[in-house]
């Protein structure tokens, strides 16, 4: 019959379109694991040395983006997924991760040279040997990646705040993410959820200041050098250290942390 | 951020912006003419039947006239991009496959295909990746057919036309079948395929009431009511 016939081919359609789409949900999914992953270990690795050790910094950022290839990896393997116009088909199923993928990139980048990564450089690392791109990155998917580095950077710089070199390292970050807030307003009409994101960001910005703020005011108590409240801090952490790593872990699993626990340790 | 980088990205978040505009005049446009054939199509429910095809030249018309818009449409489209794009006119879209396909079920009693609703609409192979008539939105299309029916198959008794719900209820039985052969995942196109039993049912009744009455002529039509 004329209509099962039409119908059969609809099916096939349909069921294409569907596993499809879950076996790029999926994949997604694994990226933005193995993106989370990469921000856990890059905080870890950085977090192990002095605030202004910068090969530290430089080490965490040659791991990180040995991880990363991994995840490239898995964009490679996409590829056939979405050639020509499946895409655009398909990008709200493969956005989330790419979105975390550009995070992680990120903030690796951010440890290697103290800058943003650009556009073209994201979407070179979406590219095969010959420079082919797997697919396209978009300006959404940039903007948003980075919108989230904002709050990687307040947690890298509060838990900097306590080791040595670190305050100098919190306001630098500080400025930073000041001028990343500047730049995304203009775009934030163009670019869905970005306002959103925007928000989250003057929250980070904000903890940042106050932390900021809370050691200006009580360096001022002390009339000592810089290095030498390095290491009142460094030993009072010490004491505190036990502590001070459950509170780390759990205020990353809540995806807040505290400015208040540093001033508590001051 | 890099300053060049970052004008870079608002001329083109700019560009976006400019392009979204020039496809939502398109789709306005295709908008009206969808809106002018609703109206006309309306009357089917208080025409009779022998003043139907006069009805009908009237509508083609319009239907055809959609080409110019959706030439229009595919030169605004970047390539590969289709898409991104395409739920700004998937309304539209799919309101003129309904009438298309009312259009042809009340000419020939068939059922339009795919195929045939691209050629009318002067869809072309070649511009897959910009401008293309998905599957999906021919099914709401159709489905969107079938409500019309089941309302017209009570109006056609009204005006007299008691055959009319019999044809009626074998073909949308058989787009019925069609669609229960469909693994639907839990999306609009589902919700709407659901509530087709509700039509369906309705159209029983109505071959049913005439049945019973002996208004239609015995079944050599082969549907009786169950």
């Amino acid at each position: 019959m004329l209509v099962n016939a039409l119908f059969d081919d609809f099916r096939a359609h349909l069921d294409d379109y569907n596993d499809r789409r879950e076996r790029l949900i999926k994949t997604s999914r694994d990226v933005t694991n193995l993106s989370k992953r990469t921000i856990f270990l890059l905080h870890r690795m950085v977090m192990e040395a002095d605030a202004d050790d910068d090969t530290a910094a430089l080490q965490a950022a040659a791991r990180g983006h040995e991880k990363l290839r991994e995840i490239q990896r898995l964009f490679a393997g996409m590829k056939p997924e979405l050639a020509g116009d499946r895409f655009w088909r398909y990008q709200r199923q493969v956005s989330p991760g790419l979105q975390e993928y550009t995070e992680a990139l990120s903030f690796a980048h951010y440890l290697e040279h103290g800058s943003l990564i650009t556009f073209d450089q994201v979407q070179r690392t979406l590219c095969d040997a010959d420079g082919v791109p797997y697919f396209p990155l978009t300006i959404a998917d940039y903007l948003l990646g980075l919108s989230d580095l904002t709050g990687e950077l307040m947690r890298f710089a509060i838990s900097a705040i306590s080791r040595r070199g670190g305050r100098a390292k919190a306001s630098e970050v500080c400025a930073f993410v000041r001028a990343c807030k500047a730049d995304f307003e203009r775009m934030t009409p163009y670019v869905r959820d970005l306002s959103k994101k925007q928000a989250v960001t003057a929250l980070s910005l904000e903890k940042i200041e106050h932390a900021a703020y809370a050691i200006a005011v009580r360096t001022s108590e002390y009339s000592l050098p810089q290095e030498m409240l390095d290491d009142i801090v460094a030993e009072s952490i010490s004491t505190f250290s036990a502590e001070d790593e459950s509170r780390t872990r759990s205020g990353r699993r809540r995806d807040d942390d505290n400015p208040d626990d540093i001033e508590g340790l001051l | 951020m890099d300053p060049h980088d970052l004008e870079n990205i608002n001329v083109l978040l700019e560009r976006e912006v400019e392009l979204r505009e020039k496809i939502r005049d398109q789709v306005a446009d295709l908008d009206k003419k969808t809106r002018t054939m609703i109206g006309m199509l309306n009357k089917i429910h208080s025409t009779r039947t022998e003043s139907i095809p006069a009805l009908l030249d009237t509508v083609r018309p319009v239907l055809l006239s959609c080409r110019e818009t959706m030439a229009g449409l595919v030169d605004l489209i970047p390539e590969n991009q289709f898409w991104r794009w395409k739920d700004m006119w998937s309304n539209s879209l799919r309101t003129v496959v309904f009438t298309a396909s009312l259009i042809e079920y009340l000419s020939s009693r068939t059922l339009i295909s795919l195929s045939q609703v691209s050629e009318i609409l002067g869809i072309k192979e070649e511009w897959k990746d910009r401008l293309s008539l998905p599957v999906e939105d021919y099914l709401h299309g159709l489905i969107s057919l079938v409500n019309e029916l089941s309302r017209f198959a009570i109006n056609a008794v009204t005006l007299g036309n008691f055959e009319e719900p019999i044809r009626i209820s074998n073909f949308v039985k058989d787009l019925f079948t069609g669609f229960s052969m469909l693994n639907l995942k839990n999306d609009a196109l589902r919700r709407r395929f659901d509530s087709l039993k509700y039509d369906i049912k309705k159209i029983e009744e109505v071959v049913y009431d005439v049945s019973l009455r002996k208004l239609a002529p015995p079944p050599h039509a082969s549907s009786t009511p169950e």
